[in-house]
């Protein structure tokens, strides 16, 4: 029978953070997830603490860790060095992200023609991040026969001021369509389709020239152009410096709806730093089955298409996302079940889950449900004491945040899902160093 | 919005130079006014048809989707089933586009009464409803979900009916003979002189501006809404508003109309309805149509019942829940503790309010009470009795003509998009809804004929976003296909239009799935949410609450 050392459920920014510390500190580590994650659906940026009231991210740190159960409250201070920690890994995986804690969040407008506040994004939608200066220009470009992205509509609304949440903003905003090389008479295009195209260097060269052309044509210099977020997948870095060098505005990519391939290209950085660190992951796993002795976990058996496959491991990792990412499942009876382990789920009750209006500004009250732990992401009961000693809990399950809301899921993800390696693989005092072999 | 107007001053003396032409004003745009406005066009009366919101926004938007064989009234209520047949009949003539002969089943339970289920098929006989009993195999064959345990089956001719292009047939039909309709305009005031009815005022919904007409005859088709109209002039119309409350599905899991064969209840009939199917229903009095609330109890009890026509109903996937008022009427005399209990006692059945004779007004009529499936009887009656006032003596023609944009006899089945889709090329056609197969083709199609329409109305009328993906993807294109218009167009209020379809599709779908909240659907909720709020800034586009928001009401709609 396979072993790991550490087996981590879901391939998301929690669970891929916490396998690669994990695998750098010498630890055997699996990924097993059902599907991809929110990676694939969201912008791809790294998120910690986006809401109205907060200047920069580490000021949204601050007013967030205030709130009562918070996982900031005992996270919070993680951020920065997990942010560090892991820059390095993204940029090998070819994904540069550009801010910090200290850049102050900028209104950045987006494909709905409305504007998110975000100050850690990736290279390819940076430029979206400095301040307008005065006349200067934006012209959104899209591509004929592409449709999810309309460029009128975007212009549209984003030439009202109201729309940029007070900050600074374009003095004009300019729609253009733009047919790209054997594309114009293609209907069903998606985002990964285009971005496909984009990575083959010659297409990519006419193709860049007839967006040059048309940008040539509209009045005015300067200024920015927003394109789809379709430019490459696996040469983004190529793809970007080629549109940089020879558009005449400095572009940026707006994400789109899903699938997202800044998303795509974020996860696969994420995977390809944890097989560099010796992990895996194996995507299509449902986890059907867990063995336990007491309070310990030892083995996990998924299923796959047309198998069982049962891994004995030393520790389990959960971060199978909340609701969202399907780690935890409301039944139609008002209950909330954390579905790998059954652990013991906080949660309003039934009749409070959902506020009247989608748009409450409190958000929903069901928003915030998820698993309670200790400091060291070990879950718990509803006396606060530890309910398995070789589980940590990371990511969107963890209760107490609006992971969407609050904009905090990533930074979120990435403070618990580094804490959760190093509290699993930490050498415990006066223990023999050797991994696979540790007790936590 | 797109509009055709230049100007809103232009626009306003062009209504009022044609208003005072009007002979006949008609208050409501659900099936039922729409209806009336055609007959009285077609006897030749210049009819002005106004609707507070967009067509098919009340009652009719909010039913159950059922085209009545009459089956389901004939042991309680022989007069209606035997309307409902008769109308059955006379629709898929005229109406065919807008119907899905889908048949339907009625089936004896277990738990239905033996009495009932014997005097079932004498008593759709008695009524002129067609009957025939299959075998239970057979049924089964043909609707595999069905509970095994059921011991009798009845076939007859209930189908599925469409609302909204029924209605748009009838206003087109009304347009040919010389007739107007417009949506967004609130009925808000009439003046009375003594016996009279002498000036109307309307509201325009988006821009506020007020319209003054002067009819020769009101006709109230307000449904659960008359009573409002009525008090107008002083008149008293008492409404019994009914809520019924009814759950989506994502799958089909019947081809046919299912009804239990018991006396009437909640939860015992489900009706497929293109992609989806939809269970209902409930009954509940409500004092104001405009505001009610489904409740989780509400939604777990109709399961519970429908877990009787189908056992696995609750693994089953919901999309949504939404609730209709029935414009139930509540004659003066009949009052009694038992109607009020429970208001499936009160018939179904229409009645004309002459307000001449009843109240002493002579130019009003109200028409209350009926059922979708008889719209078309109802609006003749009213007819009748208006055409009897003023004198005119054009015979009723509603029931041979077939509407215009319908095909005789092709009634429309589950994969038709599907075949107009490949006709148009299949693959790569420019499909913007996925799961009702909406093209672009088909888009720029229905915005040449309504140039002023809504997102809204571009939803009732092409079924954007009404399938299983309730709308997650496509709303968005549809309003980015609407701004490429627009702005072409060079219309100046394309943003605010797009804010208003994302905006009131994510609400709209919010609300739908509130009180269903659970399971895969909120685990979509959820990630729809993502999508929106946290990857795309949707929050961004809120102004502040418009007086309409605050307006709404809580039950969602279809
Ligand atoms: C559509 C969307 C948009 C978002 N936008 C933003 C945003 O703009 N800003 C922000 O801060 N946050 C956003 N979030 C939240 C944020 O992305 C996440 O909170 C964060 O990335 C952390 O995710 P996670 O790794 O904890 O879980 P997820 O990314 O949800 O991953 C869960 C993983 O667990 C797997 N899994 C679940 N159950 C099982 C099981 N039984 N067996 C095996 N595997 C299982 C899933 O397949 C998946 O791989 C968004 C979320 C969504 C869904
Ligand atoms: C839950 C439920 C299920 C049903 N199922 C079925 C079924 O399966 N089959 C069937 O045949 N029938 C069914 N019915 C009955 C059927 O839906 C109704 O009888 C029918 O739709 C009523 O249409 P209407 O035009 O009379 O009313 P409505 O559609 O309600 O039209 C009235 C209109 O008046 C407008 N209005 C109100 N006030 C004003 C104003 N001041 N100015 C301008 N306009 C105004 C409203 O906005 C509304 O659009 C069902 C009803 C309910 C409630």
């Amino acid at each position: 029978m396979p072993s790991a050392d550490v087996v981590v459920i879901g391939a998301g920014l929690a669970g891929l953070t916490a396998a690669i510390a994990a695998a750098e500190s010498g630890a055997h580590v699996v990924v097993l997830a059902k599907g991809h994650a929110a990676t694939h659906w969201g912008p791809g940026g790294i998120d910690v603490a986006g809401i109205p009231a907060a200047s920069t991210p580490r000021d949204g740190i601050r007013l967030l860790a205030g709130q009562p159960g918070h996982p900031y409250g005992f996270l919070g201070d993680d951020v920065a060095a997990a942010l560090d920690w892991l820059r390095p890994h993204l940029a090998d995986g070819g994904v540069d992200y550009v801010g910090d804690l200290d850049t102050p969040l900028q209104a950045v407008p987006t494909s709905i023609g409305g504007t998110r506040r975000a100050a850690i994004l990736p290279a390819g939608q940076a430029a979206a991040l400095s301040p307008w200066s005065p006349g200067e220009r934006l012209v959104v470009c899209g591509i004929a026969g592409f449709k999810d992205f309309w460029p009128e509509a975007i212009a549209a609304s984003l030439s009202r001021e109201r729309i940029w949440q007070g900050g600074s903003r374009p003095a004009s905003v300019t729609p253009i369509s733009v047919a790209l090389p054997g594309l114009a008479a293609r209907h069903n295009l998606n985002a990964l389709e285009i971005a496909r195209r984009f990575d083959d260097p010659a297409w990519r060269a006419t193709a860049i020239a007839a967006l040059a052309r048309a940008l040539a044509a509209v009045p005015g210099s300067g200024g920015r152009v927003a394109l789809p977020a379709v430019l490459g997948i696996r040469d983004h870095a190529a793809v970007l410096a080629a549109v940089q060098e020879h558009l005449p505005a400095a572009p940026f990519e707006m994400p789109l709806v899903p699938p997202s391939v800044p998303g795509m290209r974020l996860y696969a950085a994420l995977r390809a730093a944890l097989i560099r660190a010796g992990g895996r992951v194996q995507i299509g796993e449902m986890i059907e089955r867990v063995e336990r002795d007491g309070r310990r976990v030892t083995a996990v058996t998924a299923a796959a298409a047309a198998r069982m496959y049962t891994v004995r491991t030393g520790a389990l990792v959960l971060a199978t996302g909340g609701i969202a990412g399907g780690g935890l499942v409301a039944e139609r009876d008002g209950r909330l079940m954390e579905v790998v382990l059954g652990l013991p789920v906080e949660a309003p009750p039934v009749n409070e889950w959902l506020a009247l209006d989608a748009f409450d500004p409190a958000g929903h009250p069901l928003e915030k449900a998820g698993i309670r732990t200790d400091t060291e992401l070990r879950p718990v009961g509803a006396d606060g004491v530890p309910v398995f000693d070789n589980v940590r809990v990371a990511g969107s399950l963890l209760a107490g945040q609006r992971y969407i809301g609050e904009r905090c899921g990533d930074g979120v993800a990435l403070s618990s899902g580094r804490r959760a390696a190093r509290s699993l693989t930490a050498v415990p005092a006066g223990h023999a160093a050797k991994p696979g072999s540790k007790r936590p | 919005m797109i509009t055709q107007d230049t100007t809103e001053d232009q626009s306003e003396v062009s209504r009022m130079g044609e208003a005072h032409a009007y002979d006949v004003l008609v208050v409501g745009g659900g099936a039922t006014g729409a209806g009336v406005l055609r007959d009285l066009a077609r006897r030749g009366l210049r009819t002005l048809l106004v609707e507070r919101g967009d067509y098919g926004t009340g009652t009719t938007g909010r039913y159950h989707g059922l085209l009545h064989s009459g089956g389901r009234y004939v042991a309680k209520d022989a007069l209606a089933a035997r309307e409902c047949i008769s109308e059955n009949r006379i629709l898929r003539r005229i109406a065919p586009a807008s119907i899905e002969d889908t048949g339907g089943f009625f089936v004896a339970t277990p738990n239905d009464p033996d009495d009932y289920v014997a005097g079932f098929q004498a008593a759709c006989i008695a009524a002129d409803v067609d009957c025939e009993e299959i075998p239970v195999a057979e049924a089964l064959r043909r609707e595999p979900a069905l509970n095994p345990r059921i011991r009798r089956v009845f076939k007859l001719p209930d189908g599925s009916v469409e609302p909204w292009q029924l209605i748009e047939s009838n206003i087109a039909d009304a347009r040919v003979h010389g007739s107007d309709a417009w949506s967004y305009q609130r009925l808000v005031g009439m003046e009375r002189d003594g016996s009279r009815i002498v000036a109307a005022t309307l509201r325009d919904e988006r821009s506020g501006s007020v319209t003054r007409i002067t009819p020769r005859f009101v006709v109230s088709c307000a449904g659960a809404w008359s009573g409002q109209i009525a008090a107008m002039v002083n008149v008293t119309v008492t409404m019994h508003p009914g809520k019924g409350t009814m759950l989506i599905f994502n799958q089909r899991m019947t081809d046919t109309v299912i009804n239990r064969c018991h006396k009437s209840s909640d939860g015992d009939i489900m009706v497929p309805v293109h992609t989806v199917a939809i269970l209902g229903t409930t009954e509940q009095r409500v004092e104001d149509p405009d505001r009610y609330e489904i409740t989780r109890e509400e939604v777990a009890a109709l399961i519970a019942q429908g877990e009787v026509l189908f056992p696995d109903l609750a693994k089953m996937r919901l999309l949504r829940a939404y609730a209709g008022v029935r414009p139930l009427y509540q004659p003066p005399a009949e009052v009694t503790a038992a109607a009020l209990k429970d208001g499936r006692q009160i018939s179904r059945a229409h009645t004309v309010l002459d307000h001449g004779a009843m109240d002493g007004v002579e130019n009003f009529v109200t028409i209350v009470g009926g059922k979708l499936t008889t719209f078309r009887r109802m609006a003749e009656d009213t007819v009748d009795m208006v055409c009897g006032k003023l004198g005119v003596t054009e015979p009723c023609t509603t029931a041979d003509e077939i509407l215009p944009g319908q095909v005789p006899g092709k009634t429309y089945w589950l994969g038709h998009r599907l075949a107009d889709h490949e006709a148009e090329g299949g693959g790569d056609a420019a499909l913007l809804c996925e799961c009702e197969f909406v093209t672009r083709p088909q888009l720029d199609a229905f915005l040449d004929r309504h140039p002023d329409a809504s997102l809204d109305d571009v939803r009732r009328g092409t079924r954007v976003g009404m399938g299983p993906c309730q709308g997650g993807f496509c709303t968005f294109r549809a309003a980015g296909v609407v701004g490429e218009r627009a702005g072409h167009a060079g219309a100046t209020d394309v943003a605010e239009q797009a804010d208003r379809a994302i905006l009131g599709f994510l609400r709209e779908r919010f609300k739908g799935t509130r009180p269903i909240a659970a399971g895969r659907q909120l685990q979509e909720q959820w990630m729809i949410s993502g999508v929106y709020e946290g990857g795309l800034g949707v929050e961004s586009l809120i102004e502040h609450e418009t007086p309409e928001a605050s307006r709404e009401v809580v039950g969602a709609q279809r």
